[in-house]
C-alpha cells in the first residue's frame, strides 16, 4: 500500500516534471476556452456588450432549425468527400509512382510534389485566384475552348470544384510524403516471393500492398476528412463564399454567424456542434478503418 | 558577500523600475483602428508627422484586415486585452460598444458637428459616444470628358432624372462606341448601398424609413407591391442590360471598377466618393462627379434627383484598455485634426474626407467630394440608410448577386430580401 502510494507520488514529480509546463498551457489555452466557449452557447452574448442573459437551449434549437446551416453543413460534406478520395488517390499513386526507382529523379520530384503544402492557405488561395480569374479565362478566350473563357470563381456550379482542387493541389503532396514512409515500410521478402510465385504488379499491389498500407491510410484519411471540415483560409482567400455565398463552407459560416452577424452565443453553438458531428464522423472513421489492419 | 550582491541586486531592480516607468511617461502611444482601408497610407503619413510635432506622443495606425469587418477586429482586439485608443467604426456599430467606449460629451467639436451627425453616435443616456470621421454618399459616378466626348456635347447632369433620362443617356454615350456603365459586383456595394436606395427613397423622414424597415421585420410589406423598390430594379435592369461585364458580370472587381472609369473605357460606374484615392491614379483628369440613381419616370419624384449623403464611420474612444493619458493624447489628436489648420489640410486635401464639422471651411480638391458637397448644399440628399442590421450587407448582397448573373427574377429576388428581414 505505502510503496505504491510512493510510486504514484514518484509518478506525479516526474510527470509534473516533464509534462508540468505543457500540461498548465493545454489547460489554460485549450480546455478552459473550450469549457467558456460551451457556456456561451447559452446565453445571447453579442461578441462585445458586457451585458448578456442566459437563454438555455435557444441557441442550439436555432442551429438544428436554420436551413442554411445545415445547406453549409452538406456542402462541406460534399467538398470533404471529393477532397478526401482524390488526396488518398493521387497522393497514394504519386507515391506508388515515386519509390523503388521507377522514374528518374524521384528525390527531386518528391520535393517539387510536396513544396504547395508548405505555402500558406491565404497566399495560395490568391494566387489560385488569379489562375482562375485571369490566366485561365485568358488562355479559354484566346483558345476558343468554351468551358474556360469565363471565370469559374463567379459560377456557382463551378467555383465549389476550384476550392477542391486548390486542395488536392495543396495536400496530395502531404500525404504523399505518408505513403512513401507506409511503403518502405512494407518488407521487401515479401513482394520477392509474389514475384517468384509469379504476381503481376497489380496483384501485388491489391493482395500485399495495399493491406498493409491500410495504417498509413487510417492516418491519411483521418487528416483529410479533419482538414476538410475545418477548412476557412482557403475558402476565404479564393473564393470568399462567393458568388452569393454558394461555397460558404461550414467554419466560415459559423465565423460570420458569430462576428458578422454579431450573434457570438448562436455562432458557438454551431462551432460546438461542429466539434460534436466532425468528432463523430472522424471516430468512426478511424474505428471502422482499424478493423481492416493486418498482421503480416 | 551574499549581502552585497542582495543590496546590489536590489539597487539594479530598483534602478531598471525607475527607468521603465521613466519611459513609460515620456512616450504615451495613441493606437488607432483604421477600417478605411484606401486611406491607410495617408492617416500613416498623418499619424507620423503628428508624432513628429508632439512631444512624447506616438500615433500608430493600424489597419483592419481586408475582408474583416471593423466590428470583427474590435471584438477580438478587445477580447485579449489589446483595444486600440480610437477604433474607426460603422455608423451601425457604434452604440454596440457602448459598456466600452468613453463619453466625449466636453469636447469642443460636439459644438461644431454638421447637423445629425451625432445622432448614431449618442446612447440612450445622452452620452455622446464618437467623433464623426467623414460624410460619405453615393451615386452613378460619371468622368465627364469621356460622356461629352461620346454626346459630342456639353453635358448637364441635372437633365439625369428618371429612368427614361438614364436609358436615352446611356443609349446615346453606345451610339459613338463608347462602353456606357460598369457593375461592380461586390456583395458590400449592392446589399449596402444599391439596394439601401429602396429604403432611403421611402421617404425624406428617418422615422418614416424605420416604420418601413420595422413593417419588414414583422412580414407586413410586400416589396413587390412598392413602386421605390420596382423602380429601383428598373433601372438596376437598365444596368444589367448595358453592363461592360455582362458576359461574366460576378468575375468584375472593384479594382477593375476604378480602372475602367479612371482611364476612361466605361463612362459611368456605380459607386461613391471613398474611390477618389484609386481612381485618380488612373488619370490626370479630376472632372468627375455623381448622378442620381433614378428610380421612377417622373423627375419630380423624390429620389430621382437626390444622392444619398450620410456620416459613414465614427471614432470611438477606449474607455476601459488605454491610460487616462492615452486618452487625453487621442482627445488632443481628434482636436488637433478638428482645429488645427495643418490637421484640417491634411485630413480633407491629403486623406480626402469630407469632414463632419461646421468649422472646417477647406474645400476639398476631390472631385467626387465637390460634387457630394454641391447636392448638399442644394438640399437635394437622401438618408444614407446606415441602421441596418449588420449583416444586411452580406445577405442582401448575396441576393442581388444572384439577380445580377440571373440565378433568380425579380420575385425570387424579393422574396429572398422579405425572407431575411423576417424576424429581425
Amino acid at each position: 500500500m505505502l510503496a505504491s502510494e510512493k510510486r504514484f507520488v514518484d509518478k506525479l514529480k516526474n510527470y509534473l516534471l516533464f509534462a508540468g509546463p505543457t500540461t498548465l498551457v493545454f489547460i489554460t489555452v485549450i480546455i478552459l476556452p473550450f469549457l467558456f466557449g460551451i457556456y456561451l452557447t447559452f446565453t445571447n452574448w453579442d461578441g462585445i456588450s458586457k451585458a448578456y442573459t442566459f437563454v438555455s437551449f435557444s441557441n442550439y434549437k436555432q442551429v438544428i432549425q436554420d436551413p442554411a446551416f445545415w445547406t453549409s453543413f452538406l456542402r462541406t460534406v460534399k467538398y470533404v468527400f471529393y477532397t478526401v478520395l482524390l488526396v488518398n488517390t493521387i497522393g497514394f499513386s504519386l507515391a506508388y509512382a515515386l519509390t523503388g526507382g521507377k522514374v528518374l529523379g524521384e528525390n527531386l520530384l518528391r520535393t517539387g510534389f510536396f513544396v504547395p503544402n508548405l505555402i500558406g492557405g491565404i497566399i495560395l488561395g490568391l494566387v489560385w485566384r488569379f489562375i482562375f480569374s485571369n490566366v485561365l479565362v485568358f488562355l479559354g478566350r484566346t483558345l476558343n475552348i468554351g468551358f474556360l473563357s469565363t471565370s469559374w470563381l463567379a459560377n456557382p456550379n463551378k467555383a465549389l470544384w476550384t476550392l477542391v482542387i486548390v486542395t488536392v493541389w495543396q495536400y496530395s503532396g502531404y500525404m504523399m510524403i505518408i505513403f512513401i514512409a507506409g511503403l518502405s515500410n512494407i518488407p521487401k521478402e515479401l513482394l520477392e516471393a509474389a514475384t517468384i510465385d509469379g504476381a503481376t504488379g497489380f496483384q501485388r499491389l491489391r493482395t500485399i500492398v495495399l493491406p498493409l498500407m491500410v495504417p498509413a491510410f487510417i492516418v491519411t484519411v483521418f487528416l483529410t476528412i479533419q482538414r476538410g471540415f475545418m477548412v476557412y483560409d482557403v475558402n476565404i482567400a479564393l473564393t470568399n463564399g462567393g458568388p452569393f455565398k454558394s461555397t460558404q463552407l461550414i467554419s466560415m459560416f459559423v465565423y460570420e454567424k458569430a462576428f458578422l452577424s454579431q450573434q457570438y452565443g448562436v455562432g458557438q453553438s454551431e462551432a460546438f456542434f461542429l466539434f460534436l458531428l466532425v468528432a463523430a464522423i472522424s471516430l468512426t472513421q478511424v474505428y471502422f478503418t482499424k478493423k481492416l489492419e493486418v498482421e503480416v | 558577500m551574499s549581502r552585497v550582491k542582495l543590496s546590489l541586486s536590489v539597487l539594479v531592480l530598483a534602478l531598471v523600475l525607475s527607468l521603465s516607468s521613466a519611459v513609460l511617461a515620456a512616450d504615451v502611444h495613441v493606437t488607432v483602428l483604421n477600417s478605411k482601408g484606401e486611406i491607410q497610407a495617408q492617416l500613416e503619413e498623418i499619424a507620423a508627422y503628428y508624432s513628429s510635432i508632439t512631444e512624447g506622443v506616438t500615433v500608430e495606425i493600424a489597419a483592419v484586415p481586408v475582408g474583416q469587418s471593423p466590428f470583427e477586429r474590435a471584438t477580438a482586439l478587445y477580447a485579449s486585452g489589446n483595444a486600440p485608443t480610437l477604433l474607426m467604426v460603422d455608423a451601425g456599430d457604434v452604440l454596440l460598444f457602448q459598456d466600452r467606449a468613453l463619453a466625449l460629451n466636453g469636447e469642443k467639436w460636439v459644438a461644431d458637428a454638421i447637423e445629425n451627425s451625432l445622432g448614431m453616435a449618442t446612447a440612450d443616456d445622452g452620452r455622446i459616444l464618437a467623433f464623426p470621421v467623414t460624410v460619405e454618399g453615393y451615386g452613378f459616378i460619371y468622368n465627364r470628358a469621356v460622356v461629352e466626348k461620346a454626346l459630342g456635347r456639353a453635358f448637364d447632369p441635372k437633365t439625369v432624372n428618371s429612368i427614361d433620362a438614364l436609358r436615352q443617356l446611356f443609349d446615346d454615350i453606345e451610339a459613338s462606341g463608347q462602353a456606357s456603365i460598369v457593375i461592380g459586383p461586390e456583395d458590400w456595394s449592392l446589399g449596402a448601398h444599391f439596394f439601401a436606395l429602396a429604403y432611403a427613397t421611402q421617404s425624406p423622414d428617418f422615422a418614416e424609413i424605420k416604420k418601413f424597415q420595422e413593417g419588414l421585420k414583422k412580414g407586413e410589406i410586400k416589396l413587390a407591391d412598392n413602386a421605390q423598390v420596382n423602380g429601383l430594379l428598373d433601372t438596376f435592369d437598365l444596368m444589367k442590360e448595358y453592363n461592360y461585364d455582362k458576359i461574366d458580370p460576378l468575375a468584375s472587381t472593384y479594382d477593375r471598377g476604378t480602372e475602367l472609369i479612371g482611364t476612361g473605357e466605361v463612362a459611368v460606374w456605380f459607386q461613391g466618393n471613398w474611390t477618389w484615392p484609386q481612381i485618380k491614379d488612373f488619370t490626370d483628369n479630376r472632372e468627375f462627379g455623381f448622378l442620381p440613381v433614378p428610380i421612377s419616370s417622373n423627375p419630380a419624384d423624390y429620389g430621382n434627383t437626390q444622392v444619398p449623403v450620410g456620416v459613414t464611420k465614427y471614432f470611438i474612444m477606449d474607455a476601459e484598455q488605454n491610460s487616462p493619458e492615452q486618452q487625453q493624447a487621442a482627445k488632443d489628436f481628434l482636436n488637433w485634426l478638428g482645429y488645427d489648420p495643418e490637421g484640417q489640410k491634411r485630413m480633407v486635401i491629403d486623406a480626402s474626407i469630407i469632414p463632419a464639422f461646421k468649422n472646417i471651411t477647406i474645400v476639398p480638391e476631390d472631385p467626387l467630394a465637390a460634387s457630394l458637397l454641391e447636392y448638399v448644399r442644394e438640399g437635394k440628399t437622401l438618408n444614407f440608410v446606415l441602421n441596418l442590421p449588420p449583416d444586411h450587407w452580406a445577405q442582401v448582397g448575396a441576393s442581388m448577386q444572384k439577380y445580377l448573373a440571373d440565378f433568380v427574377d425579380r420575385a425570387g429576388l424579393l422574396g429572398e430580401i422579405e425572407a431575411y428581414w423576417l424576424g429581425k
